[in-house]
């Protein structure tokens, strides 16, 4: 039995699998068109020669990598899944199974890293178990679940997150005085703290205020799977000159390029003097995103 | 005008080398990263190397993993890589490559022992164009992490530490 049924909803299961699995690899090796854009720009404007290199050597690799479909960074990351569903939608176990094995196909025909560490919790967290040979042994974090508005809404977001930002990135509380210019500057004195260290810039920086860390995270994920170059607030502009400051430039080598652009999203919020902040420096190939509709 | 540099090399071909240059990286180079690095450290300092079945010697180490998803560098400041340079280059290694701001004091390290670090673009797409071929040299166990000889052609990257001097402490 390879289709699904619910109701009004018939999903054919082969198919969600073929989609989510070529949806994986356009996110792990192709640019959106706001990127190339964006890195346009950036070689037009940058004053450092060897930043200017670095930035027209990452957009050479991503042109060749679009045309492979093969991997942009050989850090492919860990799959994270946003799925939105709206009112005239359902999504069952067998979607989520279908969807789930969309996934190994992806990482079999990227290829992804083969870098899932075997064994016990003390095993795993301490690297002793041993490396899982297969590139499909890379779980996806858990599934976030968003409705939609859009009523007849199925769609299924990939994002590839890399381990180098991961480093760097930072989900702490923030005392905002009444004031979104305090929690602005101390996202800038953070980002300002770690590009240098990143390697892998110009970054972008992803930023989710919530209320819970679990929510800032969240915020920060969805700011990176909507986030638009050309569409850049007043606050995401901001925070782009202001880390631009440091002249960190493409690679480290010096420029007046460190960060492409910034995403932000912001949450519901509660009646406090606290909002929890989470920054995610991203890689000069990230968001490595891709989304289809079912 | 890019310099090219065929590894493995004499010590005089990285003493002649510039901070800001741009260099075109060919021949035989190493890859490991953070688990393998200090095992080879480890032989180095207890004399074990010498009964290997590879030699270090005027060679490079590329900070990155080798898998079927191609190699990129990852970030030398980790301490598992930044803190082996210095033994790692008594044991012969001329060029360190990878990414990332190092710390003074390594750059003085690299420096006593005629060494020099280079940052390379993360680009494996590029990169797998200008891999020739690949081979398990030791430490199996480690997947990925091993350690590996690569045999490749025109790796673009830019000296960032040499002769002392140092990319992250201009200005």
């Amino acid at each position: 039995m390879n289709r699904i049924e619910r109701e009004d909803n018939i999903f054919d299961r082969e198919e969600i699998i073929r989609k989510t699995a070529e949806t994986l690899v356009k996110a792990g090796s192709t640019f959106s068109e706001d990127k190339f854009t964006a890195y346009d720009r950036v070689i037009r404007e940058e004053t450092g020669d060897l930043s200017c290199w670095a930035d027209r050597t990452i957009r050479e690799n991503a042109v060749t990598a679009k045309e492979d479909q093969s991997p942009l960074c050989d850090d492919t990351g860990i799959p994270h899944i946003i799925l939105e569903v709206g009112k005239n939608r359902n999504i069952s176990g067998e979607l989520l199974e279908a969807v789930q094995e969309g996934i190994k196909e992806g990482l079999k025909t990227l290829p992804g890293r083969p870098m899932a560490i075997l064994g016990d919790d003390t095993e795993r967290v301490s690297q002793s178990g041993g490396l899982n040979p297969d590139s499909e042994g890379v779980l996806p974090a858990p599934f976030m679940l968003r409705y939609s508005e859009e009523e007849d809404r199925l769609r299924l977001t990939v994002l590839m997150q890399g381990g180098g930002p991961e480093i760097r990135a930072k989900t702490y509380r923030v005392f905002h005085k009444h004031s979104m210019d305090v929690v602005i500057d101390e996202v800038i004195r953070w980002a300002k703290e770690v590009i240098g260290q990143l390697g892998c810039s110009p970054a972008t920086i992803a930023v989710g205020i919530g209320r819970s860390h679990y929510e800032a995270s969240s915020m920060m994920l969805q700011a990176m799977a909507e986030g638009n170059y050309n569409k850049q607030s007043v606050y995401e502009k901001r925070i782009t000159e202001a880390v631009n400051e440091s002249r960190v430039g493409a690679l480290g080598l010096g420029g007046n390029h460190s960060v492409l652009g910034t995403f932000i999203k912001v949450g519901p919020q509660r009646a406090s003097g606290v909002r929890i902040v989470c920054m995610r420096p991203c890689c000069c190939f990230e968001p490595r995103k891709w989304s289809v509709d079912f | 005008m890019e310099k090219e540099l065929r590894f493995p090399v004499k010590p005089e071909e990285i003493d002649g080398l510039q901070v800001g240059e741009k260099i075109r990286i060919s021949g035989r180079i190493f890859c490991g990263r953070d688990a393998v690095l200090p095992k080879i450290a480890g032989m180095i300092e207890d004399g074990s190397i010498k009964d290997a079945d590879f030699s270090l010697e005027g060679g490079l180490i590329f900070h990155t993993a080798v898998s079927r998803a191609g190699v990129g560098p990852t970030s030398s400041n980790k301490f598992e890589i930044e803190s082996t340079m210095e033994t790692l280059s008594k044991g012969g290694i001329r060029m360190h490559l990878g990414k990332g701001a190092l710390k003074p004091e390594t750059a003085k390290k690299l420096q006593e022992n005629h060494a020099a670090y280079a940052v390379i673009p993360p680009v494996t797409a590029l990169l797998n164009a200008g891999t020739l071929s690949r081979k398990l040299v030791a430490f199996p166990e480690l997947g990925m992490e091993a350690l590996y000889e690569l045999e490749v052609k025109d790796y673009p990257a830019v000296v960032a530490i040499v002769n002392g001097e140092s990319m992250y402490e201009q200005d």
